[in-house]
């Protein structure tokens, strides 16, 4: 058995679980925290992505075992109910999200991308959110999304103000 | 997965002492990119797995005597990011920006991606023509052969049983040499290469000529080739387009492509002629923008 002491998203967390298990199932089923998705199991959909140690990885791709004394963030640590994180606020607000099921990767890649370069270029946005399959909303709003959750986040730093706020036809 | 027992080593001393313990059928774990989908889809999972991403010798890249040195641990987002590679060797972070996406390149290690020996990998072509070398460790010490021959087929390598590749290392050299990569995949996020070209050459100032071209081809033959007659053509010869263009048709004729579901030899051999001409020309602009 691996014998694990994990920091996820901010708390110190142990398990004991057999050497095949991976982060994964670490997370998905020993912790449950069911917001990473188990999609395709090898590193090609991005449904997974976790962060661990800053770096956005597929948690499907990490053997629980490698992850010992890492500190790894889940879309679950990323903010509470309510206020959502400005990136996740992003998405709603523009209708970035359809089905849902690649949301938790997508987004933190985002806030991988956002916490190293806070004002990333389409193209460096493109770049960031290659490894997230999405089947049903497409690319165009979420990539609206992170650049709005941008300007939100550096506007944050600047002023202590919220999140960006929504278009008027969202309070209808 | 089925079940396996997992060791890890401290670093490549205990790993390489790790791997003669445990016998030829032990499997090495660095970024799991490839070796976890391995696991999960191989009929023959291994008894022993043995994880090498804490040994800390295997990581980090520097100067030394010798060259650039880049552990086999360095992952494709550190070289991506590294100021000696981006300084020295800017092509390196060219091919890694190719190579899977984000989640992959912050896992996935240089080693990795040479010891799998996969014929489409990225890392190959442009080490190849920078006349990169491999450190590898056994049993009976350290060792150290051209890239070149560390390739020996497809999924196979020159690593003998109880050995482990330890660092790649760019000659002196070929440090500040002119090069490039390119890569033709059927997108640009997580796109295998169905060709992909690395060119590299010194231009003599006086002569405006071709010193020391190397043209290395991937995904067009068993491992990642070197393409010696073009080299040859260009070897002394004037800096023209026609003269780049006749390179790549003769790269073309020395690839070895195979007809697949992604694309068919004929296709791949023009690729060869095409990705050749374009990459001798960007490596001749950033000869032109290092003056």
């Amino acid at each position: 058995m691996s014998e694990l002491r994990i920091m996820v998203n901010g708390r110190v967390r142990t398990a004991s679980v057999p050497p095949e298990t991976t982060l994964l199932a670490l997370l998905r089923e020993h912790f449950g925290l069911t917001g990473a998705k188990l999609g395709c199991d090898v590193g090609d959909c991005g449904a997974c992505t976790v962060i661990v140690d800053g770096h956005a990885v597929n948690a499907c791709l990490v053997l629980a075992a490698q992850a010992d004394g890492r500190e790894v963030v889940t879309i679950e640590g990323l903010a509470p109910a309510d206020p959502l994180h400005p990136i996740q606020q992003a998405f709603e607000t523009h209708a970035s999200l359809q089905c849902g099921f690649c949301g938790p990767g997508v987004i933190l890649s985002a806030k991988a991308l956002l916490d190293g370069n806070p004002d990333p270029t389409t193209a460096e946005i493109r770049d960031a959110l290659a490894g997230n399959l999405c089947r049903c909303t497409g690319y165009t709003k979420m990539i609206e999304a992170v650049r709005v959750a941008a300007q939100a986040l550096r506007g944050d730093r600047d002023t202590g103000a919220a999140a960006a706020s929504p278009p008027a036809w969202s309070e209808a | 997965m089925r079940a396996f027992k997992l060791v890890a080593a401290r670093d490549s001393g205990h790993a390489v002492a790790l791997l003669t313990e445990h016998g030829p059928s032990v499997k090495v774990l660095a970024g799991g990119t490839d070796l976890l989908v391995d696991l999960k889809s191989a009929a023959d999972v291994p008894d022993v797995v043995l994880d090498i991403s804490r040994a800390a010798d295997l990581k980090g890249i520097a100067v030394t005597e010798r060259g650039l040195r880049i552990g086999a641990l360095v992952t494709h987002t550190e070289i991506m990011r590294s100021p000696l590679v981006r300084e020295a060797v800017p092509v390196l972070a060219d091919a890694a920006h190719t190579i899977g996406a984000v989640q992959t390149r912050n896992l996935g290690t240089l080693g990795g991606n040479l010891v799998t020996c996969v014929p489409s990998m990225d890392s190959g072509p442009a080490l190849i023509a920078l006349d990169a070398c491999v450190a590898v460790a056994g049993p009976n010490g350290t060792r150290e052969l051209p890239l070149a021959e560390f390739f020996v087929g497809p999924r196979k390598t020159a690593l003998a049983p109880g050995e482990l590749l330890v660092a790649i290392v760019i000659p002196t050299e070929s440090l500040g040499k002119p090069c490039s990569f390119l890569k033709f995949g059927l997108r640009k996020g997580q796109a295998l290469a169905l060709v992909n070209v690395a060119a590299s050459a010194w231009i003599d100032p006086d002569r405006h000529a071709f010193v020391a071209p190397r043209i290395a081809l991937g995904a067009v033959a068993p491992t990642v080739i070197r393409a010696p007659q073009a080299e040859a053509s260009l070897e002394g010869r004037a800096v023209t387009p026609e003269a780049m263009a006749e390179a790549g048709r003769i790269a073309a004729t020395e690839a070895q492509p195979i007809s697949d579901f992604r694309a068919s030899a004929e296709y791949r051999r023009e690729l060869v002629a095409v990705l050749t001409r374009r990459a001798l020309a960007a490596a001749c602009a950033r000869a032109e923008g290092a003056r």
